[in-house]
């Protein structure tokens, strides 16, 4: 077991170990690796927590006989409320990030967009990853006629850059949402998701365990779900934090195109797109929505240390 | 070596064909009215003229028909018109190519312009100053969305500044801009078109620098007396190949960078028009957008497929696939 590849062994440290009997290390740039995991679920809870968190309505609202106790929400905005008569405010006590042309609270909708962003984003994450293991396990698994119809699948599907894909997908299905969106952005991700599930599996088909278990008899899916998914883990959280990256960066430039989620929902590079024509008077209308991407795409591109490519 | 190339480029005719048919599949079968885009909601048209409309656009034929259609004609070089003003696309298509390949070429440029230095001096240097500093410099450039960057330099270096133009070529109607107007025009679209690609491109030249010379070969030139430029120069095929490399991973980024960065900076390019094309339900158009970059991108793959051996003789006997660029 030592020589599987450090990947592996990063994934799970403990069995690695213990089968073979050390005190279990852990690799180099885990604590980051879980900070990095901690600060992301906190914008998950964010991102779920939205809805009551910046709203007009109160937080707590709780009557004990004639006593009444009212929590305002931290964000005491509606993200969708138009106020035109506090139009393009900018940041102040009462509105922490100013407001946006329809007088909309900047901050509330920033909170509000995190659900479009990382709905999205793990939604098509998760679909071009089940495709593309698919595609492409399927294609490491069967080699001879099947690899070669299915290279070429993966191969006619990757050609096709994958903002393009996604942008012809959304504007011919004629909807706007979460659901043309998470569907268009996981079409043009599934490519790569497949060539990486065919390389992984094919490397993986040569170490020695796999050898071992074909040889005793066990066929190719068996040995397959056995042995390679549990090894996959990894490399697959890995090619998931890099997948989830370019699926919220698709999906923020749908948005600034026009293409996004249906107003009166937010979603951040929906507010950028908004907010073209007046970046040079009103610059918080622009630099909140894109610090929060910046803060988000760092993050999970931080996460398993691998280099980023921007589409 | 040379079935090898043979089989490439016989695969790639059947794959230039699936891909055809995907746009197209992509374009005219999902749900949502092609119609819709161009009836104007407020004035109905009666059943006839809806059912003529239908029939002129042959949208009463089954798919396969209408790509068949298409196929053929396209064969001949008729690409059809476009929706939107009646132009025929193969027209519209050589208006704007040039536009594109002016701005892409100045990408490329700008991208190897900066990205090898840097590279280089990462990778001989990892903990000197510059190299910390380009490093910051790298992070903050690939978290940085390419629309964000665009707005971000047409603020600072057009409103704010005045340095530079905020949009458009600087083509008068009639004729041609002076080249220096064309330059200040180029400047700022090619700048951030580079600046989505440069992180990967720089991250991508240090490992291929410190790694793509093995030490005993280094030691050994050192050891002849070689020092800095003849060193470099000793050595320049061998890392000149992860460059050629790079070259097949950056091409799919540039079109679609070229996307945003035309539409942001109304550069009229291809980009641009792939926007207005999709949004307008422009069609043929469209279509024909996608299969030239779908196409490009498999160009560029097979001509790295065929250059890669040929440079590298250690990759000449196997037959496979050579390995692609990480997405």
């Amino acid at each position: 077991m030592h020589r599987t590849d450090p990947a592996a062994v990063a994934g799970a440290p403990g069995a690695a170990s213990a089968s073979a009997g050390v005190p279990s290390e852990r690799p180099p740039g885990a604590r980051s690796r879980r900070a990095g995991l901690a600060l992301l679920g906190g914008l998950g809870l964010l991102a779920l927590a939205a809805p009551r968190l910046a709203s007009e309505d109160p937080l707590l609202d709780l009557r004990l006989g004639s006593a009444r106790l009212t929590v305002p929400a931290p964000v005491p905005w509606s993200e969708r409320r138009v106020r035109l008569e506090e139009s393009l405010a900018p940041p102040s006590r009462r509105h922490l990030c100013g407001t946006d042309l329809l007088g909309r609270d900047v901050l509330a909708r920033l909170l509000h967009g995190t659900r479009a962003s990382l709905t999205i984003g793990f939604g098509a994450t998760l679909g071009a990853l089940l495709l593309g293991l698919l595609l492409g396990g399927t294609a490491a698994l069967r080699p001879g006629p099947v690899d070669l119809m299915l290279g070429r699948v993966i191969e006619i599907l990757g050609s096709f850059p994958p903002l393009l894909l996604a942008l012809s997908l959304v504007a011919a299905s004629g909807q706007r949402g979460i659901l043309p969106m998470i569907a268009g952005i996981a079409a043009g991700r599934t490519a790569a998701a497949a060539r990486f599930a065919r390389a992984e599996t094919l490397r993986l088909q040569g170490t020695s365990f796999w050898l071992a278990a074909r040889a005793s008899g066990a066929g190719p899916w068996q040995t397959a779900r056995r042995h390679l998914l549990p090894m996959l883990e990894a490399p697959l959280l890995v090619q998931a934090a890099f997948g989830i990256a370019q699926a919220i960066l698709l999906e923020s430039t749908l948005g600034f195109l026009g293409l996004g989620v249906e107003p009166p929902i937010p979603s951040w590079g929906q507010m950028i797109g908004e907010g073209r024509g007046i970046a040079a008077v009103a610059w918080w209308t622009i630099a909140y929505p894109a610090a929060a991407l910046a803060v988000t795409l760092a993050l999970l591109l931080r996460l398993p240390k691998v280099d980023s490519r921007v589409w | 070596m040379a079935g090898f190339v043979a089989r490439r480029v016989l695969l790639a005719g059947p794959t230039l064909l699936g891909i055809s048919f995907l746009a197209f599949f992509v374009l005219s079968v999902l749900p949502g009215d092609p119609l819709a885009a161009r009836i104007d909601a407020d004035t109905p048209l009666s059943a006839e003229a809806e059912a003529r409309l239908r029939a002129e656009l042959r949208l009463d034929r089954p798919v396969l028909v209408r790509y068949a259609e298409w196929l053929v004609a396209a064969a001949r070089g008729d690409l059809g018109r476009s929706v939107h003003d009646g132009r025929p696309v193969a027209g519209i298509l050589r208006e704007a190519a040039p536009w594109t390949l002016l701005l892409n070429l100045s990408a490329l440029a700008t991208i190897y312009g900066l990205a090898l230095p840097l590279g280089l001096l990462q990778a001989r240097r990892p903990r000197s100053a510059w190299a910390r500093l380009s490093e910051g410099g790298l992070i903050l450039a690939s978290v940085i969305p390419p629309f964000v960057a665009a707005l971000l330099l047409q603020a600072l270096f057009a409103v704010r500044l005045g340095w530079l133009p905020l949009e458009g070529t600087g083509e008068p109607r009639s004729g041609f801009a002076s080249p220096g107007g064309l330059l200040s025009h180029l400047a700022l679209p090619a700048l951030c078109l580079a600046l989505a690609g440069w992180a990967f491109a720089t991250r991508y030249a240090r490992g291929a620098f410190a790694e793509a010379v093995p030490a005993s070969a280094l030691a050994a030139a050192r050891a002849r007396g070689l020092r800095g430029p003849d060193l470099l120069k000793h050595f320049a095929l061998l890392l000149a190949l992860p460059l050629v490399w790079l070259l097949g991973g950056i091409v799919p980024s540039l079109l679609s960078g070229s996307v945003i960065v035309e539409e942001a900076f109304s550069w009229p390019g291809l980009g641009r028009l792939m926007v207005q094309a999709v949004l307008g339900r422009d069609t043929p158009l469209a279509m024909a957008l996608l299969l030239l970059s779908a196409g490009s991108v498999l160009a560029a793959q097979l001509l790295i497929d065929i250059l890669y051996p040929a440079l590298d003789p250690r990759l000449r006997s196997e037959g496979g696939e050579t390995a692609r660029a990480p997405d």
